[in-house]
């Protein structure tokens, strides 16, 4: 893997580039924030982009910021060009934004890293991130610059972790989940941290129909996140940034992967691999016999 | 569980097939369990799959989902589009804690009244073997 001093001058110069000629109006990156922690930011002048970074604790999907790019800033204008950093796995949420008309491609810059996997830590003894550990890839599938070489994933993907609840019975997997369910506030994070999760109005707060509510007691707050993951369904790209910023430890990562290997089994799709799916569930072919 | 339980089964029947089929049934005077619950929708493609969750959310013991034939659907397409998101659903309910059986999504034609009795039947007792479905009361 490239060395992180090296990624974070190609970043800067990148960055530096797009921005001065104007091409991008803004470049969403990492920088060190004022406690030292990693966090989004975005450079809106070549000046700004000497404070881009790249290391091992780079955590973010920063997709789930196009979310804001996508209208014009003004009547008969195109929406702003924006250049984004991605590791591999944010990269396929770019396609799945793109085939769901969220934003056009021609409106980005994808400024690809070839990832090494992120760290639960500081330092060169910190484990790998579980997600990293089992990443099937390591280089990002869309991209107009790439940093780094191009390299494939020594590990395959695999569904350990989905396989251990699989392996209980319904009546101790209800157990497993409302128990973790029980400590659920309804933040939301979870929904935020998604680039998947767009609805102008989510389902967890329409009254009309009243999906949810709004309370934080069961059934509620166990249907929001059975439905949130319902409606991810052949879109979610396994980031797990939902597990990441639950602020009560609860394993969300799980239940959508429980629906990945389904729609991996079933239909043979991965999400975001391709900008052009075509997504499972908007699809169908008259010949098929499904299980039901 | 208790010999008193009569399971509450929701049914989403589309229009022209499945409900009609019901109603045949019930003209025919076939006898079929009085579990059911019936919810007539213009086609199975209608039916969101929150309608499911939401089902068993305000007390459903199981949830049926029927509609036209593979190739006869009214609309053209509707229940090809329910059947993708029905089998992805199942496994997906049981990993939750809501046993597979519970959901049962088949076809049944306006023909079928016989056929109908039979399904619900069937439903109405894996669901009543398996017990009533609370969440609230584990873990």
């Amino acid at each position: 893997m490239m060395d992180a001093g090296e990624a974070t001058k190609q970043i800067q110069a990148t960055a530096r580039e797009l921005l001065s000629s104007g091409s991008v109006t803004c470049v969403i990156g990492y920088e060190i924030g004022p406690r030292g922690v990693v966090r989004p930011f975005f450079a809106y002048t070549p000046a700004e982009a000497d404070r881009l970074v790249w290391n091992d604790l780079c955590d973010h999907n920063l997709t789930v910021f196009l979310h804001d790019w996508k209208m014009p800033r003004a009547r008969d204008q195109d929406p702003p060009r924006v250049g984004i950093v991605v590791k591999a796995c944010d990269a396929r949420a770019i396609n799945v934004l793109v085939q769901e008309r969220q934003v056009a491609r021609e409106q980005l810059d994808v400024i690809g890293i070839v990832c090494g996997g992120m760290r639960d830590g500081e330092g060169q003894d910190a484990p790998f991130q579980a997600r990293c550990q089992r990443c099937a890839e390591r280089t990002p599938v869309v991209h107009d610059q790439l940093i780094g070489e191009p390299t494939v994933a020594p590990v395959r993907a695999d569904w350990a972790d989905v396989e251990v609840l699989e392996a209980m019975s319904p009546r101790e997997r209800l157990a497993f989940w409302v128990g973790h369910f029980d400590r659920c506030l309804r933040c939301y994070a979870c929904r935020q941290a998604c680039p998947g999760c767009y609805c102008y109005e989510c389902l967890a707060e329409q009254v009309d129909p009243l999906w949810v509510g709004i309370g934080i007691d069961f059934p509620g707050k166990y249907f929001f996140h059975v439905m949130r993951a319902y409606h991810l369904t052949g879109r979610c790209v396994d980031c797990d940034e939902c597990e990441r910023v639950c602020p009560v430890d609860i394993p969300v990562s799980l239940l959508n992967r429980r629906i990945a290997r389904e729609v991996m089994e079933l239909f043979d799709y991965t999400p975001g691999l391709s900008p052009d799916g075509p997504s499972p569930l908007t699809t169908f072919r008259p010949d098929e016999a499904l299980p039901l | 569980m208790s010999a008193d339980f009569e399971p509450k089964i929701v049914g989403f029947l589309c229009n022209w097939c499945s409900y009609a089929g019901a109603d045949m049934t019930g003209t025919s005077r076939i006898p079929y369990p009085p579990n059911i619950r019936i919810i007539r929708v213009p086609c199975s493609g209608r039916v969101d799959p929150l309608f499911v969750l939401k089902a068993f959310q305000e007390g459903a013991d199981g949830v049926l989902v029927a509609g036209c034939h593979p190739g006869d659907c009214h609309y053209a397409d509707g229940n090809y589009h329910a059947q993708r998101r029905y089998a992805l659903m199942h496994r997906f309910l049981d990993y939750m804690g809501i046993e597979a059986e519970r959901l049962r999504v088949d076809w049944v034609s306006a023909a079928e009244g016989a056929r109908f009795a039979r399904v619900v039947d069937e439903l109405t007792e894996s669901v009543r073997a398996l017990g009533p479905w609370n969440g609230e009361g584990v873990g």
